[in-house]
């Protein structure tokens, strides 16, 4: 049961996250609190629209509002977003792995490139 | 050790490496900036004696590496096994090749990745987007298991926050 109530919560944090307005508004949530009317200006947006994207975040547990008497402003909660983090561990190392070895061999090559003086171009559709 | 190191709101605007994000129910997008030319990196994707050398991280060649670089043409990469046999097999085929921009491969009519190339100076982002067929297949990608032998430990595990446009 637990696990599903993870998983359910997992949904929400992806749905929330699935926006890129939403992912703004984090990344700038993660450099400071923010109020609805200091959101509203970066992104060009009117209030309803700001306060229906921070009721989303706020649902999947990534914004809280902080009680300060009018100001309101929003804080960000990483938690969940580590939540969302270990998840996805697996897939990340599986292409990090994979990245970091095509990296390596890349270097390689470039580097026997150099070594063998060969003025090859890497330009499409050239085969030699 | 106070903890608070992954926590730390103002470390998730720190990427790692690698960027993944989940812009759809049914995609996952993996991005990653190389330090090489565009078409060197489009070829080390594209060319069997390429793909052979670094598809798997442990540094020993494919088994089998072979690449029908066409449109409808089949891929089969295969990884070595511990005992010197087969290993895990890769497998699919091209869709689209439009070299040194544009790969699309896919192991069935829904899945599928799109893996584009953009010159940054003098280096090369590659932008894999991975379309699944549901959204339980999406989540069961994300989840998947690595084979305990190659899921060695990074020192780095970058906070998760999705790309910033």
């Amino acid at each position: 049961m637990a696990m599903d109530r993870r998983a359910d919560h997992l949904s929400l944090v992806f749905a929330a996250l699935a926006d890129s307005t939403r992912r703004e508004i984090l990344s700038r949530l993660a450099s400071g609190d923010a109020d609805v009317s200091e959101l509203m200006k970066p992104f060009d947006l009117r209030q309803p629209t700001i306060s229906k994207h921070l009721s989303v975040l706020e649902r999947a547990g990534l914004v809280v509002r902080k009680r300060d008497a009018q100001r309101r402003p929003r804080t960000l909660v990483a938690v969940p977003l580590r939540d969302v983090d270990d998840w996805i561990a697996p897939f990340r190392r599986f292409w990090e792995q994979k990245f970091a070895s095509l990296d390596k061999y890349l270097n390689e090559m470039q580097n026997e490139e150099k070594t063998h003086g060969r003025k090859r171009r890497y330009r499409s559709g050239t085969t030699e | 050790m106070d903890g608070r190191g992954d926590t730390d709101p103002a470390r998730l605007s720190n990427f790692g490496p690698i960027t993944i994000t989940t812009p759809g129910d049914r995609q996952i997008v993996v991005a990653r900036l190389f330090d090489a030319p565009r078409a060197l990196v489009f070829e080390a994707w594209t060319k069997a004696e390429h793909v052979a050398r670094w598809w798997d991280p442990s540094g020993v060649p494919l088994a089998v590496c072979e690449i029908d670089l066409r449109p409808g043409g089949a891929f089969r990469w295969v990884n070595r096994s511990p005992d010197g046999g087969e290993g895990h097999a890769f497998c699919g085929t091209y869709r689209e090749i439009s070299p040194p921009a544009r790969l699309v491969f896919g192991s069935s009519p829904e899945q599928f990745a799109t893996l584009v190339f953009t010159e940054e100076g003098n280096r090369t982002k590659l932008t894999m987007t991975i379309e699944c067929a549901s959204r339980q297949e999406r989540d069961a990608m994300l989840q998947m298991r690595v084979d305990a032998g190659t899921a060695q430990t990074l020192e780095n595990l970058a906070a998760y926050l999705p790309t910033i446009a």
